[in-house]
């Protein structure tokens, strides 16, 4: 049957290639390609001061992170509250380095792709090794034991005279093509660095869940012993898993040094972590998109809380530090609400939304 | 010999306590399975409230240490009824992430009140002249702590094990549709479970608060370190917890005592527990007294 690729008028997969496609049709092919572009295109038409742009980078940084928290817990069904010692992982690969070579090495200027992909798989390696536990290990457990690999990294950088005791270490400004990256393309740089990996990991993560290396570790999740008989090793599945998902915070902590020209110890404590798994779980557990949404909502979140405070911090200066009181105050509402009103996230009212448009004028 | 013996007597001091830290997150565990993060604020705020009627209003320390464990009772078990409540039956990871952010909601409020930002000390009301015997010594406050935790661990103990409401709780645990078919308020006993363990963690902030000072950061801690003890210990078990608590008070404070100044070391006492938990997963997977769950596809 000679199907029309511009509209789909219903569920007629006829089989299973067509409905693992990524884009239904040609116009989401086309939605896409132009939001790409978009993304691509307007820091050269709009005027970006420096630090709106360094927001932008940490968003979509996060992003990457969270990618690799998402595949974890969302698809796994792990749960890690020591996401940010793996993204610290990648970062102090960087630092040590830069300990060893010094900041301004030819590897750490010049070989900088390489050097981030070397990140992510010492996160990859050092993820799998923290996942061993998982071999016997169910649940609760589990969570703990991700939760001690964190007190142990922190300890580890906090106590050593090699990282200098949790200070900043500083790692030099790359070269690419037209020379050294200056202090005005810096962030403008990073930018487009850290727009090409959301995309490229994007579309791993996306085609790694149509394949069935990713379609083990929701077999995993949703009942291990089913997906034992079905002929998949559930510890090997999770200890995969686990380098996954180091992996990713291994490329995003690589670009998180870049970006902020340091490694300080202070990026990567269990509060980080704990922000980390607030963005998997209000942009949407067990989604691609929930891990844009939910970097984007909680670090905007952060950033309103702290022109709020500062306001009500003018008015109200008998009430302890407010600054300080009302981020994780908001932090917790946002996260608590989130889970008793909509559990499944933002990309649940992307869903909605999407679905409202597609079969409009139509109510369903 | 007598530093070894002062270095035991005080990690069975800090043991106790970590172990009535724990007790409290083991009862919650226990009847609702529930992972709860937020055991080191209600602790932190027992001990505040213990403070605050003490020293601001003037209420004698004893009486105020009461009325700060009924306090947190009645706060933990809102807690549960307009936080935990709704989510009985979703699964575990938003239950967990529920009381991370219960935990960051309580910190905020924490926040705003001057203990937050600031540190206090308890008035002292015990003799100031430690108690000295072989060459060990060990102030009265620390003395009165240990035996109070362990009255409290004792009175616990007879709780689950005789009390109708602690055996109702029990059999919560063990199946919630036979317990809900002979007659118990399933929800009435997590109401509980959280209520009770709100009050063993006011007994704890009150005797960390009088031994360590108030101090929002060391009582945090207080709340991480929980974790060790109570994984090592086995989740549901109080006997364990005890075991686990103690056992890891004393590798502190050896470790601090010995390891630490030594090859370059510093702090080890903040990691040795996490280390040692990892490799009992390894060996025990679910604790020293943990009981090992069976499933069924």
């Amino acid at each position: 049957m000679a199907e029309n690729r511009w509209l789909a008028t219903g569920n007629f997969f006829t089989s299973y290639r067509a409905e693992q496609r990524i884009f239904l049709t040609n116009i989401d092919r086309l939605v896409f390609t132009c939001f790409l572009l978009l993304l691509f295109v307007w820091p050269l038409v709009f005027e970006v001061s420096n630090k709106y742009m360094l927001v932008i980078d940490t968003i979509l940084i996060a992003i990457v992170a969270v990618y690799g928290l998402n595949l974890l817990t969302g698809f796994a069904g792990l749960i890690s509250i020591g996401h940010a010692a793996f993204v610290g992982v990648g970062a102090y690969t960087l630092a040590t380095f830069a300990r060893i070579l010094g900041s301004d090495h030819v590897l750490l200027t010049h070989y900088w792709p390489l050097m981030i992909l070397l990140a992510g798989g010492v996160g990859a390696v050092i993820g799998a090794i923290v996942g061993l536990p998982s071999l016997r290990l169910k649940h609760l457990y589990l969570v703990i034991a991700t939760l001690s690999f964190q007190m142990i990294f922190q300890w580890t950088i906090n106590f050593s005279r090699f990282y200098d005791q949790g200070q900043t270490i500083a790692i030099g400004r790359v070269f690419w093509f037209a020379g050294k990256v200056t202090r005005k393309q810096h962030y403008f740089f990073w930018y487009y660095v850290i727009l090409l990996v959301v995309v490229v990991l994007g579309f791993a993560v996306r085609n790694l869940l149509r394949s069935k290396h990713g379609r083990c570790l929701v077999a995993v999740r949703d009942n291990d012993r089913a997906a034992d008989a079905m002929g998949i090793h559930p510890g090997f599945t999770k200890v995969y898993a686990f380098a996954l998902s180091g992996f990713f915070a291994g490329v995003a902590g690589a670009l998180h040094a870049y970006l902020w020209r340091g490694v300080g110890f202070e990026s990567f404590t269990l509060h980080h972590s704990i922000s980390y798994l607030a963005m998997a779980i209000v942009g949407g557990l067990g989604t691609l998109v929930g891990s844009f949404f939910g970097p984007v909502a909680i670090l905007m979140l952060e950033l309103q809380v702290e022109n709020i405070a500062e306001f009500v911090g003018h008015y109200f200066t008998a009430i302890g530090d407010v600054a300080t009181a009302f981020r994780p105050l908001s932090f917790g509402l946002v996260i608590v609400l989130f889970l008793m009103f909509e559990p499944r996230g933002i990309a649940n009212w992307w869903r909605i939304t999407r679905t409202y448009f597609k079969l409009w004028p139509f109510r369903y | 010999m007598s530093y070894f013996f002062q270095l035991v007597t005080s990690g069975i001091v800090v043991g106790s306590i970590y172990a009535l830290s724990a007790l409290g997150f083991v009862l919650i565990y226990k009847s609702s399975r529930v992972l709860n993060i937020a055991h080191g604020q209600i602790i932190a705020s027992g001990a505040f409230i213990t403070y605050a009627l003490t020293v601001w209003m003037g209420i004698h320390i004893a009486v105020s240490f009461i009325l700060s464990m009924i306090i947190t009772f009645f706060l933990a078990m809102s807690v549960e009824r307009v936080f935990l409540r709704r989510l009985i039956g979703e699964p575990i990871i938003s239950v967990i992430m529920v009381t991370i952010g219960l935990m960051s909601i309580i910190d905020g409020i924490i926040y705003m009140t001057p203990f937050g930002s600031e540190n206090f000390s308890f008035p002292e009301f015990l003799p100031k002249v430690p108690i000295s015997f072989w060459g060990i010594s060990i102030s009265w406050t620390q003395m009165v702590g240990v035996v109070i935790t362990f009255i409290m661990i004792g009175a616990f103990t007879w709780f689950f094990k005789a009390s109708t409401v602690g055996i109702s709780m029990r059999a919560v645990s063990d199946d919630q549709f036979a317990s809900m078919s002979i007659g118990i308020s399933v929800p009435k006993v997590f109401g509980l479970a959280w209520a009770t363990a709100g009050l063993s963690a006011a007994a704890a902030g009150g005797i960390i608060g009088n031994i360590t000072g108030l101090n929002f950061d060391v009582l945090h801690s207080f709340g991480i370190i929980v974790f060790p003890v109570v994984i090592v210990g086995g989740l549901d078990s109080i006997f364990g917890a005890v075991v686990a608590g103690i056992i890891m008070g004393l590798i502190q404070q050896f470790a601090s005592g010995y390891l630490d100044g030594k090859w370059g070391l510093n702090g080890t006492a903040d990691v040795l527990p996490y280390i040692i938990l990892l490799i009992i997963l390894l060996i025990k997977p679910h604790g020293l007294f943990g009981i090992h769950e069976i499933e069924r596809v």
